[in-house]
């Protein structure tokens, strides 16, 4: 028994389509919670609003957005799983697939950065991630599709050994900066330590965490209540036109590194693509969120 | 105490001149979209004599709202369609809105202070419509009357299309000078040093 071409294939490609046809259920309860305590009128027809489409999209079978970004996969392998043909070109090959004959048909997102031409097919494309789970005889793959509206404002700084107090003011200017422009309420991921290239990662793994779930170290499960209440008290509401639920979630990780430390912020807007499966030797298709 | 409207377009300078921020829009009739860049210098490119329009633009409602268009037997489809970022124009949408004296822009994220002194020139305001709407506002499409650039892709193209109870859209930028945005930038930004300081009071460690 293995895990097949075929398989990885139609799991990647279809874990996509869910992600743009579904927002996930611990962002609806989330968006449901903000209703009952937003204070502003007009921003509580904006959270009506997106319950409404995320609602119509799911039943109607259509996209929440018409931006499906591009293709980004976070792919853990476990060190018990075998496979039986290509692995990339599986991913590759399903989200070619996937474009052919998806309904209704997406946009062409991918974008080449020297000549702003646009297809579906690129340079990298998908982006996938790798990582090893020791033990396990699956693999765990989550798809989180990015567009442009929440992924240009992501930032990283690199400080010498910051204080928290620096940490946090950075992540606020941050949220200040971008102005809330990136569809909020947002779900705002940090990475605090390691390197430049893991530091950005940590805070997009961030962004993939369930709401509603603490971190295990109590310095940044303390930080990231605070950091949540302090920007929501930022006032840009949903669709940053004012209002008390600019965020949902902050969620914060780290690693050790040197003195130089990285910060980086990065954001998923209110829809919060987000689907997640394992997929075992056996063939068998584990579905997370 | 925000204030809810129903418009049929076009709208008169003092339809759009009476709206105050976080008044709720809702719109019946024609608008004009697009979310392409390349789409927005066509028609600077225009403005200066060196290209024709597909359609007039005097006085129109101008969505930065890109579409899923697919030409058909009987005409063209709206698959879908959602806004894009419309500070992605900023640069451009000033000229834009003073030659052909534009009365709504509509998209997400707001526009910048030259947009808003040209808007409040022509009398124009900036709606804000909801991003990951896209079943909703496709819903709301009831024609498409016109397409126009067709060589560029989709999401590029210059679409005229008829909208029956589009919204509400909420007020972004008025025609008298006040950027919501920036007011909510500026407020946000003022509001920092009480923020921080109430991080540091309550920070555990």
């Amino acid at each position: 028994m293995a895990i097949t071409y075929d398989a990885v294939k139609d799991l990647t490609a279809r874990l996509y389509e869910w992600s743009l046809k579904r927002i996930p259920d611990d962002t609806k309860l989330a968006l449901d919670t903000a209703m009952s305590t937003e204070t502003n009128e007009s921003a509580r027809q904006v959270l009506k609003m997106m319950r409404r489409s995320a609602d119509l999209a799911e039943n109607t079978d259509r996209f929440v957005c018409s931006d499906s970004g591009v293709p980004v996969y976070f792919i853990k392998i476990g060190s018990g799983a075998r496979f039986e043909g290509d692995i990339k070109r599986a991913i590759r090959d399903g989200f070619a697939h996937l474009v052919e004959t998806i309904d209704p048909p997406l946009l062409k997102h991918v974008t080449n950065p020297l000549s702003q031409e646009r297809g579906y097919a690129g340079k990298d494309m998908p982006i996938v991630s790798w990582d090893v789970i020791d033990g396990a005889d699956y693999i765990d793959i989550t798809c989180a599709p990015k567009a442009l509206g929440s992924g240009r404002w992501a930032d990283l700084e690199i400080f010498s050994f910051p204080s928290l107090e620096e940490i946090e003011t950075y992540i606020l200017e941050v949220i200040v900066g971008s102005a809330a422009q990136q569809c909020p309420p947002v779900v705002i991921g940090v990475g605090i330590g390691g390197t430049f290239d893991h530091c950005a990662k940590l805070a997009k793994m961030a962004t993939l965490r369930p709401m509603g779930s603490t971190n295990p170290e109590p310095v940044l499960a303390d930080m990231e209540g605070r950091l949540l209440k302090a920007v929501n008290k930022m006032g840009f509401g949903p669709m940053g036109t004012g209002g008390d639920t600019t965020a949902l979630a902050v969620h914060i990780d780290y690693a050790s590194g040197h003195g130089f430390t990285p910060v980086a912020v990065c954001f998923n807007c209110w829809i919060n693509r987000r689907t997640r499966a394992r997929l075992y030797n056996d063939g068998r298709v584990e579905r997370i969120e | 105490m925000a204030k809810s409207y129903r418009f049929e377009l076009p709208v008169g300078e003092d339809d759009v001149r009476q709206l105050e921020l976080g008044d709720l829009v809702t719109l019946d009739g024609e608008i004009v979209a697009t979310g392409g860049l390349p789409t927005h210098q066509r028609i600077i490119e225009n403005i200066e004599g060196k290209t024709e329009l597909p359609f007039p633009l005097d006085g129109a409602a101008f969505f930065h709202l890109p579409s899923y268009n697919v030409d058909e037997p009987g005409g063209t489809r709206i698959v879908y369609l959602n806004p894009t970022t419309s500070t992605r124009f900023n640069p451009l949408m000033p000229r834009i809105i003073r030659h052909y004296g534009l009365r709504i822009v509509c998209g997400k994220g707001g526009l910048d202070a030259e947009c808003t002194r040209a808007m409040q020139e022509v009398g124009c305001v900036y709606l804000s419509i909801l991003g990951g709407g896209a079943t909703l506002h496709t819903e709301a499409v009831s024609e498409v009357v016109d397409v126009g650039w067709t060589d560029l892709i989709s999401h590029y193209r210059l679409v005229r299309m008829r909208v029956r109870g589009l919204g509400p859209l909420t007020v972004g930028i008025d025609a008298h000078g006040n950027n919501g945005y920036e007011i909510l930038e500026a407020e946000a930004r003022a509001r920092l040093p009480a923020i921080m300081a109430e991080l540091n009071a309550t920070r555990r460690t």
